[in-house]
């Protein structure tokens, strides 16, 4: 059963996929739009059948199958065959062998291609529909006969002559409107108005984005061509659907993340797309061959490339995890932006235990100037922001002085000094002076010091390997420094003395009026009160989901579902739910637990846990509020979400805010969260949820989105 | 011109010695207020005597010893000795600060539990626990502290029909090279008990045992007993983790660091020659952190100090009933507060401080107490100036132990008041009555009084 449902998605996939969607009712009104010409629906279905059909023989199975990867350009390939060629007995078997042929050459050029991160479009198709084209018109009796057509007749030179039903409705509708719509139905090899609606409803259904390209690719081509007069007669409706809108849908919305950028790309398609349909016509018309959508594979293939070849991606960024659609994309990519930084960053901790002071920071007006600039000095303060005990002669009443310093990070001891006498208090050693150093390696290029050490304190040597928290040494005073304090700085050469590099510690508490604010990824200012984040072991261990975890929840009405955790070929853990196929991606930096996106069905337990415990901070003090964003596209206010999907790549008016915190119940505790849509300055209650944990682990959870109640509970099986 | 007070004409030895260098004075000053509210204000509100406590004292001492610890230990945890002081409002400090609970019966359980400590951050120690309070702490998932094969076993038949595992430390008592040995609670680390009990813990895979908890003595002077100790319960960890695979969660190091108050016979006063909270901080997480534990298996460091805490953030206001000269000669002080309310005076020479200016001659004298019992002598002899009866006085250092051991005997026991961070004191328990005090009592018929 599960195994047929696959297969009939995989059949809409692949028709949605030509509009580079995997929206099912786009997917739908494609495969009811193809039959406008009943032959050219039966083969083009046929085709997708059978094509799905070798690959699951040939075990080319995975994401592309499913995706309709594999079987478009089938698809494509019985839709031309049934625009081009009556019905025989002849077009039976060659259809059959056509179809067997390009499928194949879809797995070779997309696999090829998919190395260097570019897209086959539909290049397969064209290559085999040119070998189809010249069989038959060969001295060599292939049987196949040729229709003639006001289709094909527009599709070899590009005029054709509007006839039928469909003219009256083409004269009824403003010129330009009436065209809109015949361009988008060329796409299937189709010159029907009703086609175009059909399709541009399945496109607004699909994308207000991609919608929103379609029609401004399209009056930017109509408008080029009134001012060049390329086209005396008019854009062929075939090339500026096939061609020229579906160049600037892909470069604009899909490829890339939509932005203002990424619409002036698209805009730079449609010129290009001009010149190259213009050029290969010439050339191919030499051959009687019409040139279909090579101007559209061209020109994206060709900025794609373009595109790769940047060393800094700047703003204009390509979709690197296609979901499908230009708003998740878009959204997506916005949301992780802003919160993967653990994958960006190495996790950096900060060098020692405790509570501590930031008595300079960067760029300070003491000594951290210049290339050493990007440096932090700190001390141990006490509630009167004394640094030390009465009578502070010596180095000894400092409160820092022989507390032991850290190793930030994993790496590898670079260089040590440790022979440097400490300061009497109030002297400095401007000879030596970064005192007793350590310099560790972390990575190539990435280097951290710790300075002012105190004299024989040093507990490494150069060449050993120190873990992230091993004890380095103890903070002293030595070199340039008055009085006890710790010099930190991060270098991208191993030299004491080598300028400094700006770099975000991982996460901190900042304690601001005896409450802690968790920073995450911030570089700590003047005179804050910082320690690294404090960890309640329980809360940790609850959310420790290894790969190899099971769990089974049970809901209000005792249906049970099945989650098990795996680890993906990148390396990312995610949630799998067997009974639902939902997936929900998380990251556990032992400091806190997040979900970073999640695929599958929204109405399983899965999808409500990964709202209910979107981001988790492994502590328990009740004032510690954890703040974050939800991607816009999970919203449950759609009509809004679909005029913010207009202007999205522009302007984002919307919002989606979480925010959580720890409940301390008499047993165990809660994760109580909140989630408000922002509107401006209106912020609206949408979910509240709470996660209940004992015992070190997870118990149960219940969430209300919208007055909808779900509660579920872990089985105690496990 | 202000009054000159009066003072009562007096005859002293002259003591023909040299001067030195601090010249006469005994270096007592007037102690008129305290956290800026003044001691006569206080005592005309809330009676004479009454029990104040400073909570900006309170605090400081908390932060500078968490400080201590946790700039030097990745993870510490401080849990409050109910026994030290359970006043409802003390309780309430220490938790805002962040500690835990400590009890020691199941009375001290109910006080933390109605105090809003969750279950799991109550250790439950103490080798008195009943069957109905082990079932409380099991059922609240409180961390409890085994003292002896009786309570281990009872243990162990309780958790018969449970799913989840009670979680269990084991209380080691040890040799730390200091005198008298502490042997009297727990399992003896030299003679094998207490892996014996561990591994009992262990194996029975009914328990889990998540921590290790001694607590070598109290008032301790020396720091290195800590280090030794910490050093044995350490070992036990690590065999622990090597021979039975099980890591321990965190080490119980109790509490015994002395505050400064003087004990009595001391030759030095103690501020002079206890040794600072950082002192034990070094020893017990350098012996820690060098001990061989990786990084991530290092055991959270738990401390259970209350003396040390509050001791010196609470004074007791009392006023002179009168004067007396002794047979020997000696003079004589009576105050309106007995050893019943300043249990400590048995084991502290405390410093008494007058709450008003003083002309500059001093006297030694005894300070006894309102009592009729001979007992109730609150300093042996203490240099104080002359005072009249109506004046009052400030005992130091009386924030440990008075306020949960006093008794009512004799007299009722009086009121205590916290000044907060803001200098406005709060009454934080009312003056007994004798309603109270009779509230329990029943009268058979034939006994009442004839009306």
């Amino acid at each position: 059963m599960k195994q047929v449902s696959a297969f009939i998605k995989s059949i809409v996939n692949s028709y949605s996929v030509l509009f580079f969607s995997q929206n099912r009712v786009l997917g739908i009104i494609l495969l009811l739009v193809s039959f406008f010409n009943p032959i050219s629906g039966v083969a083009g279905l046929s085709c997708v059948i059978l094509s799905l059909l070798v690959c699951h023989l040939l075990k080319f199975h995975g994401d592309n199958l499913q995706l309709g990867i594999y079987s478009f350009n089938s698809l494509l390939l019985g839709i031309a065959f049934g625009a081009f060629y009556h019905v025989n007995f002849l077009f039976v078997i060659w259809l059959i062998t056509a179809c067997v042929m390009v499928t194949f050459t879809s797995v070779i050029i997309s696999n090829h291609l998919a190395k260097s991160k570019l897209p086959m479009l539909s290049l397969p198709f064209i290559l085999l529909f040119w070998i189809v084209l010249s069989a038959a018109n060969s001295i060599f009796n292939t049987g196949l006969q040729q229709k003639s057509s006001y289709l094909l007749e527009e599709i070899y030179t590009g005029t054709g002559n509007i006839a039928g039903i469909e003219a009256s409705l083409a004269l009824a509708l403003p010129n330009l409107v009436g065209l809109f719509f015949r361009a988008l139905s060329a796409v299937l090899f189709l010159h029907s108005v009703i086609a175009g609606i059909l399709i541009s409803i399945g496109m607004l259904i699909h994308s207000r984005i991609a919608f929103s390209l379609l029609i401004i690719s399209f009056i930017t081509a109509c408008a080029l061509n009134s001012v060049t007069h390329t086209y005396p007669e008019g854009i062929s409706y075939y090339h500026l659907g096939a061609n020229l809108m579906m160049a600037a849908v892909a470069i604009g919305s899909f490829f890339t993340i939509p932005s203002l950028r990424s619409y002036l790309l698209a805009v730079l398609s449609i010129p290009l797309g001009f010149i190259t349909i213009n050029g290969l016509t010439g050339f191919m018309s030499v051959h009687a061959l019409p040139i279909f959508s090579l101007p559209f594979c061209i020109v994206n293939i060709g900025m794609l490339c373009l595109l790769l070849q940047r060393k800094w991606t700047g703003k204009l960024q390509l979709a690197h995890i296609q979901h499908y659609s230009p708003e998740r994309n878009l959204y997506q990519y916005l949301n992780q932006e802003q919160r993967l930084n653990d994958l960006k960053y190495i996790r950096l901790n900060l060098p020692f235990m405790g509570y501590w002071t930031v008595s300079q920071g960067y760029d300070g007006n003491i000594t951290h100037k210049g290339d050493w600039g990007q440096a932090l000095d700190f001390v141990i303060t006490d509630d009167e922001q004394n640094t030390y005990q009465y009578p502070g002669t010596l180095p000894e009443h400092f409160y820092c002085f022989n507390k032991p310093v850290l190793a930030c990070a994993d790496g590898i001891v670079e260089a040590v000094v440790s022979h440097v006498e400490d300061n009497a208090i109030g002297k400095q050693n401007l000879k030596e002076n970064w005192g007793n150093t350590i310099v560790i390696k972390h990575l190539n290029g990435l280097y951290s010091k710790v300075s002012h050490l105190k004299k024989n304190s040093i507990k490494v040597k150069p060449g050993e390997l120190v873990k992230q928290g091993d004890l380095l040494a103890q903070c002293g005073n030595s070199g340039r420094s008055p009085e006890p304090h710790l010099h930190f700085q991060l270098q991208v050469t191993p030299y004491i003395g080598s300028k400094t590099l700006r770099y975000p510690f991982a996460g901190y508490f900042n304690k601001i009026n005896g409450k802690n604010l968790l920073e995450s990824y911030a570089i700590p200012a003047d005179g804050l009160l910082i320690s690294n984040a404090e960890v309640n072991s329980p809360l940790k261990k609850a959310f420790d989901l290894q790969p190899g975890y099971t769990a089974k929840l049970v809901d209000s009405n005792s249906l049970g579902q099945y989650w098990e955790v795996f680890k993906d070929p990148l390396g990312q853990l995610y949630i799998y739910c067997k009974t639902t196929g939902a997936a929900a991606y998380f990251i556990n930096n032992g400091s806190m637990f997040y979900f970073t996106s999640f695929y599958g069905d929204k109405q399983s337990l899965l999808y409500k846990f990964y709202l209910a415990a979107y981001k988790v901070i492994f502590n328990d003090a009740e004032d510690l509020v954890i703040n974050d964003n939800l991607p816009l596209h999970l919203t449950h206010s759609k009509a809004l979400l679909w005029l913010q999907d207009i202007i999205a790549p522009f302007y984002r008016f919307m919002d989606i805010s979480y925010r959580g915190n720890v409940l301390t119940k008499k047993n165990g505790l809660s994760i109580i969260s909140k989630q408000y849509t922002i509107i401006g300055k209106k912020q609206t209650q949408t979910t509240e949820a709470s996660v209940y944990i004992d015992h070190g682990s997870l118990q149960s959870f219940n969430i209300t989105i919208n007055g909808e109640h779900t509660e579920a509970t872990w089985s105690t099986e496990n | 011109m202000e009054k000159l007070p009066y003072e009562k004409p007096y005859i002293k030895k002259l003591h023909a010695g040299v001067m030195n260098k601090f010249g006469t004075r005994s270096g007592v000053q007037p102690v008129k207020s305290i956290d800026g509210v003044l001691v006569k204000t206080l005592i005309e509100n809330y009676g004479s005597p009454v029990f104040v406590l400073s909570e900006k004292q309170i605090r400081k001492n908390y932060r500078s010893a968490y400080r201590a610890f946790s700039t030097r230990y990745p993870k510490v945890q401080f849990a409050w000795s109910y026994k030290t002081n359970y006043l409802n409002a003390v309780c309430q400090v220490f938790h805002q600060e962040g500690s835990w609970a400590e009890v020691v019966s199941g009375f001290e359980y109910e006080k933390a539990v109605g105090n809003g400590v969750p279950g799991n951050k109550i250790i439950f120690n103490g080798p008195g626990k009943s069957n109905d309070e082990l079932k409380t702490a099991i059922k609240n998932d409180s961390l409890i502290h085994i003292d002896h094969f009786e309570e281990l076993n009872q243990l162990l038949i309780l958790s018969q029909e449970l799913t989840g595992k009670p979680r269990v430390a084991i209380r080691v008592n040890m040799d730390t090279g200091v005198y008298p040995l502490w042997d009297r609670f727990g399992f003896n680390y030299e003679n094998g008990e207490a892996w014996t009990a561990l591994s009992k813990v262990i194996d029975s895979g009914k328990l889990h045992l998540a921590g290790l908890h001694c607590h070598i003595g109290t008032y301790m002077l020396t720091t290195d007993a800590y280090g030794i100790a910490a050093n044995k319960l350490c070992d036990l960890a690590m065999n622990c983790q090597t021979q039975l695979n099980h890591k321990i969660e965190y080490i119980d190091m109790g509490g015994g660091f002395p505050s400064t108050n003087t004990l009595k016979g001391a030759y030095l006063p103690g501020q002079d020659t206890v040794p600072s909270v950082d002192d034990f901080a070094e020893v017990i997480t350098s012996t820690l952190l060098n001990f061989g534990f990786a990084n991530e298996d290092l055991p959270m460091l738990i401390l259970e100090s209350g003396r040390v805490l509050i001791d010196d953030a609470g004074y007791l206001l009392g006023t002179i009933i009168a004067n007396k000269r002794l047979s020997t000669g000696k003079r004589a002080l009576i105050v309106d507060f007995g050893v019943n309310v300043l249990f400590t005076s048995f084991w502290y020479d405390h410093q008494v401080s007058p709450a008003q200016d003083f002309m500059p001659h001093n006297e030694n004298m005894v300070i006894y107490g309102p009592l009729c019992m001979n007992i109730d002598v609150i300093r042996e002899g203490i240099n104080l100036p002359l005072l009249n009866p109506g004046d009052q006085v400030v005992v130091h250092k009386v924030g440990a132990y008075n306020m949960t051991q006093w008794m009512q005997f004799i007299t009722l026991r009086p009121a205590v008041v916290l000044i907060d961070e803001q200098q406005r004191p709060h009454l934080i328990r009312s003056n007994e009555t004798l309603g109270y005090i009779e509230e329990p009592e029943f009268i058979p018929i034939h006994l009442k009084a004839n009306k």
